[in-house]
């Protein structure tokens, strides 16, 4: 059974990692739109005038936003 | 020293060899995989591929076969989540990613809580998290819900457009002493006022500590509406929700 520190000591790390997680994910919406994912697809739940609509059912839209802008005004 | 050879799972050497470029993580993380048995291995190339029904299932089949909790944190769900956020980093995942594999870890934690209670670390403390009606803007709030879980709070994701009678539901439901209501949009931020109000007129509003937060979301406006606190990021939520729950406690 491990104990109250060791077990303590791993949570310590997760929470660390996440701290830095959370920090680079606040420079990285400075030049890129948060809800665009790896294959510049949109996750977003809400419309955006960025967003193209998906060949494949299923497939999520494309972006087309160019993060060299502002994404922000194309929200609604 | 160990090699990267000696890692069994090719995903694992693949992702080692394609994402991590600096010398010392390199071989740190060779180092861990390196000592991890091929179950975690698989657990920690689930997690990285944000699989979360893998993850849950090959984390609660390792623990049921008699291999620590310990083992399953240190060489599966923190060494994948540690490869996540070395990607990230380096700007090869993004954010929604990075939450898909957030999500994967807490299914995997979901098994290793028993255990965590056992040993006497508890929660510290229950939070209720939700955009505000009218807002489906959720990726500040998904951050701040990733980090309050990683600090070790229990936290209720209501989602996106949640009114301020599914609020007062979550409340009554769960006895949570916090909550938290984000909004991206100045048209909607009135309805964090609005929700608050809510809970007045039921009567609750002294049950519960409310934090608020989001891009349009001020100190100012916060004191304004009437809120405990105002957190102007995930950092800061965490912060501003300890905080808060050592205030409740304490009165």
């Amino acid at each position: 059974m491990p104990t109250r520190e060791e077990l303590q000591q791993r949570l310590d790390r997760i929470s660390n990692l996440f701290a830095s997680i959370v920090a680079h994910a606040d420079e990285q919406s400075t030049w890129r739109c948060p809800y665009k994912n790896r294959f510049d697809r949109c996750t977003a739940q809400f419309g955006c005038r960025n967003k193209r609509k998906a060949g494949a059912a299923g497939e999520l839209p494309l972006c087309i936003g160019d993060d060299k802008l502002d994404y922000r005004p194309a929200w609604e | 020293m160990a090699e990267i050879t000696d890692i069994t799972n090719e995903f694992i050497r693949q992702e080692i060899e394609e994402f991590i470029e600096r010398p010392d993580e390199r071989q740190r993380t060779i180092g861990t995989f390196a000592q991890a048995c091929p179950e975690m291995q698989v657990i920690a190339a689930a997690l990285i591929e944000g699989e979360n029904e893998t993850v849950s299932r090959l984390t609660r089949q390792a623990l049921d076969s008699g291999i620590e909790a310990l083992e399953v944190m240190d060489y599966g769900l923190i060494a994948g989540m540690g490869i996540v956020g070395i990607k990230f980093r380096q700007n090869f995942i993004f954010v929604p990613e990075v939450l898909a594999c957030a999500r994967a870890m807490k299914a995997g934690m979901a098994h290793i809580e028993p255990i965590l209670s056992a040993a006497g670390v508890d929660p510290v403390g229950t939070v209720v998290m939700g955009t505000v009606k009218g807002d489906l803007h959720d990726i500040g709030k998904n951050l701040c819900i990733m980090m309050l879980r990683g600090a070790g709070f229990v936290v209720h994701d209501l989602g996106v457009d949640t009114s301020p009678d599914r609020f007062i539901e979550a409340i009554e439901e769960t006895k949570a002493p916090l909550m938290g209501m984000s909004a991206l949009l100045t048209t909607t931020m009135p309805n964090m006022g609005k929700t608050i109000e809510a809970f007045i007129d039921a009567d609750l509003r002294d049950e519960v500590k409310i934090m608020v937060g989001g891009a349009p979301v001020t100190q100012e406006f916060a004191d304004d509406m009437g809120a405990d606190g105002y957190g102007k990021d995930a950092l800061a939520c965490v912060a501003l929700a300890k905080n808060l729950l050592g205030v409740a406690v304490k009165s």
